[in-house]
């Protein structure tokens, strides 16, 4: 075992070698900021982000033939430009406050290997050979070329020295080492007080192309997550990885979440009733999932998971871009049927979640909801009128990208005008560092907007009234209430929401603000409504046969325009459920919707003059949105036994 | 682009690749060579693989879970083998897009690694200031009003109201601001309000109104601090990080064009 002890020598030296890379970097940058900024007393503004994107570190960007790698990413999302795969030059009109680097874990890396053994360890290795080539790269152009001749001689004939060779073990050493060094560069970028950047990567699991991605996040920097590597996607499964997540803050003290996406392509696997397998859920389990995963990403370019018509038939908002994604799993191997739309999405696992809690007293799907954008461009763009694709083969040069099939393998059914822009994530935290945002995620104090930046306020609490906007109604919501993200005790009394929508300052007017509410009922049915809370113009849009009517559009298809002569820059209420009945188990839940405004295929039609063919046209005007995290209701525990 | 897209996607890769090699295998497997065909794992190779799930998990494998893992690292290794044998290597727009990525960042690796002298970053400081230079800083107050008529009737009295703070209209936006920076100011009042801001003279009186994305609003603007370029010492490790990034990119430029130049290319017309 000598030879072992070495090796672990080794990888210590690759780890202590690392740390000491980054004594240029602010000492503030590298951990999880905490004590490095001021804090306000409160959350006092949502930071905005993005937890999934992909860049050539990632096996299928890469081959999509993305060249940015992270670096140019977090460029791009704190404000600077870059010079995007095909050429333009891009740059984030109001830069972002975060991001997380999710480079799928399998294959993270590996394409770099060759060339970063040298750097990293050729001397360590002691192999001459590669010592040589090694002095020949750097010598001269030509020895550089020499040197490589040798290199492709070599490989042809089979005599590559040793530290070269393909296997797996030498490709983890060499994610190992990749990550190392992606470690370091996020600590170069992070500022706390200014920007954040989150270690991160997906765990791409994908049972017969079932879609069960989950983007990991650490609260940590290289000092934590350098002792360990990012957790394979193959021949694992879920459990697997939060054991994973569990032993990494066992080991270090340091914290990671799971943030599942597009279950909207997992053909009913994502939210589940049983354990995968048909087994019944256990409790272990339950509490397993909840405690790994406090947020799921409701919204990306692959589609919106939120509702879909079929579950919500009393939705009318309900299949904002559900369209082509419903037809089957990610690949479209498998058609989707409407038995599986029930595990595929969130409020209805969310309502899942109630009646789990019920059986097994822990809720499995207790989730806040952020958006991201999943784009493996490098480049966080989740606005529509910068939609630079889901992947480089379809960024803006390629002007026909609407009208391409975009479908894996077969060409039924999804085109490239299913794509939305993507979303963003809003975390509500006391200042931007690492520790306030990671920890906003884990009290679920966050939430999604398909694009737009509009504020959203959630408190829930048994005291509120509109008389409390008139005083420091943030000090209340905290003081008397919780925010979005909290847990209510059932007091016998209905509970009362202070709910605040605050427009994007440089986007389009608000139409409504409702209230989604799901709940078990008394006969143990899972039951939903959506209230309309809030609407623009309230006076004059009274309701008609109980419903409001629409806000109207002023979208110009022509030019792809739109006023804000219609809607409200910020709509506010107290609103305190009318359908409350004791001990029942509930969530609620804020949706925001805009005024109709262009999507990015009608920028796309009208700046490459392209004429979309008319369902992708009647897809060409949206009403964006903006999805809180649920406060939820529990029944109060049963009284405990005072007397003695 | 002539491939259609799904041709592009690696997963289609994966699959046709799977199809050959098994299609292939079946009728013409004995044609390899015979002696490569032994995969040998060592004790050595067992303890790295051991280390790696180690490092992954932060525990040593079980017994069953080294088997497993071993059992996988075996499944890997014949496969690749057999996918060299057949030269799927060659002709794969992945693996050409690897290779050419590989050479790139073999271009580059050395200018990640390497300290930069002081002069060094001295003389890319004095040659890129702006990139270094502090955001613009707003200490403000604003009412803000739904319409452009509200707020020039305001503006006609606010000065000798008992507390102006009171003329506004509620909105869920700071009444006054200390310090902000341009980019912080953007996200909470919009990017229009804060360049209408340009067109007014800090001082004590109230002005306006003043357009934003949200409506209108008049704004005591306090003190405008002008965007400056901070001492060297202050910014040291944002020009190391803006050195290291430049040079890269012109490490991977020089590097290419040294290899194109030894190349005759001919493209047919």
């Amino acid at each position: 075992m000598h030879k072992q002890a070495r090796r672990y020598f080794l990888l210590g030296a690759v780890t202590f070698a690392l740390a000491a890379c980054s004594q240029g970097v602010d000492a503030d940058q590298q951990g999880t900021g905490e004590g490095t900024i001021e804090l306000t007393e409160f959350p006092d503004r949502p930071y905005w982000g993005d937890t999934h994107l992909h860049t050539d570190n990632s096996i299928d960007a890469f081959g999509f033939g993305v060249r940015l790698g992270p670096e140019e990413a977090l460029m791009f999302a704190s404000g600077q430009e870059v010079t995007a795969t095909t050429g333009m030059r891009a740059k984030l009109a109001r830069p972002l406050d975060f991001l997380v680097i999710s480079d799928h874990s399998d294959g993270l890396g590996a394409t770099r290997r060759l060339f970063d053994a040298p750097r990293l360890g050729v001397v360590a290795m002691g192999d001459e050979t590669m010592l040589r080539w090694y002095d020949m790269m750097h010598e001269s152009p030509e020895q550089s070329q020499r040197a490589i001749g040798e290199l492709i001689t070599a490989a042809a004939n089979g005599t590559l020295p040793e530290a070269m060779t393909s296997n797996p073990e030498e490709q983890d050493a060499a994610t190992a080492e990749i990550w190392g060094a992606h470690l370091e560069m996020l600590d170069r970028y992070n500022k706390p007080g200014k920007f954040t950047a989150f270690a991160g990567f997906e765990y791409t699991l994908m049972p017969d192309g079932n879609n069960l991605h989950r983007v990991v996040m650490f609260r940590d920097g290289l000092d934590r997550t350098g002792q360990v590597l990012p957790y394979p996607g193959i021949n694992s499964d879920v459990e697997g990885l939060w054991d994973y997540m569990l032993a990494y803050e066992q080991a270090t003290g340091g914290q990671a979440l799971a943030i599942p996406h597009n279950s909207n392509l997992s053909n009913g696997l994502m939210f589940e009733l049983t354990m995968p397998g048909g087994r019944p859920i256990t409790a272990e389990y339950a509490r397993k999932r909840a405690a790994a995963e406090p947020v799921v990403e409701v919204t990306q370019i692959k589609g919106d998971s939120e509702a879909h018509p079929f579950l919500s038939p009393n939705d009318e908002m309900a299949g904002f871009g559900v369209k082509g994604w419903e037809l089957g799993n990610l690949p479209l191997t498998r058609e989707t049927t409407n038995d599986m739309l029930a595990g595929n999405y969130i409020r209805e696992a969310l309502k899942r979640g109630l009646s789990l809690e019920e059986q097994l007293g822990v809720n499995p799907y207790a989730f806040g909801m952020i958006g991201s954008t999943d784009s493996h461009t490098s480049l966080a763009t989740g606005d529509e009128d910068n939609f630079y694709g889901k992947h480089t083969g379809n960024e803006p040069s390629y002007q026909d990208r609407a009208l391409e099939g975009q479908n894996l393998g077969t060409r039924i059914g999804r085109f490239g005008w299913h794509y939305l822009a993507g979303g963003y994530a809003a975390a509500w935290a006391r200042g931007n560092t690492r520790a306030e945002i990671f920890d906003a995620f884990q009290r679920r104090e966050v939430y999604a907007t398909t694009g737009p930046r509009m504020t959203v306020r959630l408190f829930g609490g048994f005291d509120f009234s509109e008389a409390d906007w008139d005083g420091d109604w943030v000090r209340a919501g905290y003081t008397r209430g919780v925010p979005m993200g909290g847990e209510l005790e059932d007091r016998g009394n209905p509970p009362t929401f202070l709910i605040s929508a605050l427009k994007d300052p440089d986007g389009a007017n608000l139409d409504r603000v409702q209230v989604v509410k799901g709940w078990v009922d008394n006969s143990g049915e899972l039951q939903e409504r959506v209230y309309d809370v809030s609407w623009s113009d309230m006076d004059k849009r009274s309701r008609v046969g109980g419903k409001v009517p629409a806000v109207g559009d002023t979208v110009d298809r022509a030019t792809a325009t739109y006023t804000n002569d219609i809607g409200a820059a910020e709509l506010r209420t107290a609103w305190t459920d009318p359908d409350y009945v004791e001990g029942q188990r509930a969530f609620y839940y804020v949706r925001v919707i805009e005024i109709p405004t262009p999507r990015w295929t009608l920028f796309d039609a009208v700046r490459f003059g392209i004429k979309l063919p008319e369902d992708a046209m009647a897809d060409a005007v949206a009403q964006e949105r903006a999805y809180s995290s649920p406060i939820w209701l529990k029944p109060a525990p049963p009284a405990i036994m005072e007397q003695q | 682009m002539t491939l259609p897209n799904w041709a592009r996607e690696p997963l289609v890769h994966f699959l046709v690749a799977g199809i050959v090699i098994f299609t292939l295998l079946a009728w013409r497997g004995g044609d390899v060579d015979p002696a490569s065909r032994t995969i040998e794992v060592d004790r050595e190779q067992q303890a790295q693989i051991a280390l790696v799930f180690e490092r992954t998990m932060s525990r040593a494998p079980t017994d069953a879970e080294l088997d497993a893992q071993i059992e996988r690292y075996v499944r890997d290794e014949i496969l690749y083998r057999e996918a060299l044998r057949l030269g799927l290597d060659r002709g794969d727009a992945v693996v050409r897009q690897r290779m050419a990525q590989k050479m790139d960042i073999l271009a580059s690796s050395q200018a990640e690694t390497v300290q930069p002298s002081e002069e060094t970053l001295r003389a890319h400081y004095d040659a890129n200031p702006q990139a270094f230079a502090s955001d613009v800083r707003y200490t403000l107050d604003q009412l803000w009003f739904e319409d452009r008529k509200g707020a020039e009737r305001a503006l006609t009295y606010v000065e000798t109201a008992d507390d102006a703070f009171e003329l506004g209209q509620s909105i869920s936006l700071p009444p006054s601001v200390d310090a902000m920076t341009s980019k912080e100011l953007a996200d909470r009042f919009g990017i229009q309000f804060t360049q209408n801001l340009d067109g007014l003279e800090p001082g004590e009186n109230w002005q306006g109104p003043v357009g934003s994305g949200l409506g209108w609003h008049l704004v005591r603007l306090r003190v405008r601090d002008a965007s400056k370029v901070p001492p060297f010492e202050n910014v040291r490790s944002d020009v190391e990080d803006h050195w290291r990034t430049q040079t890269i990119a012109r490490r991977k430029e020089e590097a290419f064009q040294l290899l194109r130049d030894s190349y005759k290319v001919t493209v047919k017309k």
